[in-house]
């Protein structure tokens, strides 16, 4: 009850607080709306169905994105914690484009893949594939030497150390990764957005501002952040999974 | 000799820049129950790798005439399978899907772990994982056990209810074991033979047989003496 009370008050307070300000002039006039303009815009948003197109052209291209970065980077990552001179050959590079923030492609993203889905989809595979390669390699890199030995024991062949073995002990590290991935993805979504595309929450905010529709902008940042609070919470119960608790637990 | 199950021969070991093992002769029949014991960080556990194949000797040969299972000292067992997965992951590969179930329920009874079947490995004190471990170990139907200080982490009393455990165990389904510890009451107690290793790089310093029966107490016959001269020889009286 707590979990959801104290969050709930703050939020009210963080509210009277906004509301007050503004009823008291303490900004210039058509920088920060006042809450019930943003509700107003909400209103607007929602009976035109625009909200819910461009949330649903975020989370689509947040799924494919974060997806195929997932898909790529956990093999790569497997192979790299696993032998040393791939993690030689390959970890400083990897580290090198990790550094790079995401939207620095976006040049690159927009010559190779033109406008729409694609190039944003692409960006965000970037913000998702290093960040998880490096975090799958050091959690393989740290998995006890004693598990693998009693797979020997145990005569398990190639596929079921990795299967059943490697990725289970890591499973805790990885849902973690994914975890911060996700809401590094959400973020670079909305960035994406507002240079690639003509749809989805980033584009809201963008095109709203160039309306100097402040009220629109800031109910945009919202539903931002409520996704965001949302997409965490999904990804916080992963962590729940029997055989996954143990990580979280010792 | 045709009992021997497992031979080590004039066996070496060496990590880089360090000689580990070095002249090592040991051999174990069918059905024994053999001790080594030495100082701390002598090569007790390399010599248990090298007997479980997890390691290759760098000189001599390890002959090893059946499959083995070890029991670590902790961290063993896979955290995030459940005890009946973990055990039921030491069966054998060829076990049917009817009997597996029932060999793990019979580990389970055996070890007394049956109302803590769904629970995972962090759930359950030290002892209670050591007694999955040796049920995962003796549910692989292998001829050979390998230990490896099995129960130094645990408590004096858990220690020595767990070593009983163990005995009857065996008693119940014999193997061939070798157990290593650095605990000489430990090793007087239950080995049919206790091997003393000498300090790094080590070797076999003395071989004492000790008299039958693994149930031992501190007042039995033979074993005052067994550790007085295991004391002697790693000099420690």
């Amino acid at each position: 009850m707590k979990k959801v009370l104290l969050p709930v008050l703050t939020g009210l307070v963080l509210l009277a607080i906004w509301w007050t300000a503004h009823a008291a002039g303490a900004f210039p006039p058509g920088t920060v709306p006042s809450p019930p303009e943003v509700a107003n815009a909400f209103g607007e948003e929602i009976r035109s169905g625009r909200l819910i197109e461009d949330v649903i052209a975020s989370l689509y291209r947040v799924a494919w994105g974060f997806t195929a970065g997932v898909l790529a980077a956990v093999p790569l990552g497997l192979v790299i914690g696993r032998s040393l001179q791939t993690r030689a050959a390959l970890l400083p590079w990897i580290n090198f484009f990790r550094s790079l923030s995401p939207i620095a492609w976006i040049p690159f993203a927009i010559i190779w893949f033109g406008v729409g889905d694609p190039p944003a989809i692409f960006i965000l595979f970037i913000a998702v594939f290093f960040q998880i390669a490096l975090a799958t390699s050091a959690a393989v890199a740290t998995v006890p030497k004693i598990y693998y030995r009693v797979a020997e024991d145990m005569d398990l062949s190639p596929a079921d150390v990795l299967f059943r073995v490697t990725l289970q002990a890591i499973m805790p590290q990885l849902v973690t990764a994914l975890r911060v991935a996700i809401g590094v993805a959400w973020m670079v979504v909305v960035a994406a957005e507002m240079i690639a595309v003509r749809s989805g929450l980033g584009f809201l905010i963008i095109d709203a501002r160039n309306g100097l529709r402040m009220d629109l902008v800031v109910a945009g940042m919202i539903t931002i952040g409520v996704i965001g609070i949302g997409l965490d919470l999904v990804f916080s119960r992963l962590t729940k999974i029997p055989s996954v608790r143990w990580g979280f637990e010792r | 000799m045709s009992d021997v199950i497992l031979e080590l021969s004039d066996v070496g070991f060496d990590y880089p820049g360090v000689k580990v093992i070095d002249q090592l002769d040991l051999r174990v029949r069918k059905g024994e129950l053999v001790v080594c014991v030495g100082p701390s960080g002598c090569g007790k556990s390399t010599l248990l790798s090298l007997l479980a194949g997890h390691l290759q000797p760098t000189r001599g040969t390890v002959e090893r005439n059946g499959a083995s299972r070890t029991i670590y000292q902790d961290g063993g067992l896979y955290p995030w399978l459940t005890v009946r997965q973990n055990i039921e992951q030491g069966l054998p590969k060829h076990a049917a899907l009817q009997s597996r179930a029932k060999k793990v329920n019979d580990w389970l009874e055996i070890t007394r772990l049956a109302e803590f079947a769904g629970s995972y490995p962090h759930q359950l004190s030290g002892g209670m994982r050591q007694r999955v471990e040796l049920a995962r170990a003796l549910a692989a139907e292998t001829d050979i056990l390998l230990l490896d200080e099995p129960f130094s982490a645990l408590d004096y009393q858990t220690r020595t209810r767990m070593r009983r455990e163990l005995v009857a165990t065996l008693a119940e389904r014999p193997r061939t074991v070798v157990f290593v510890t650095h605990d000489i009451e430990e090793a007087v107690m239950i080995g049919d033979r206790v091997v003393v290793l000498g300090d790094r790089p080590t070797s076999v310093r003395r071989v004492l047989d000790l008299p039958p029966g693994r149930s031992r107490t501190p007042a039995s016959p033979g074993v005052a003496e067994a550790e007085q001269a295991i004391m002697e020889e790693l000099g420690l009286s």
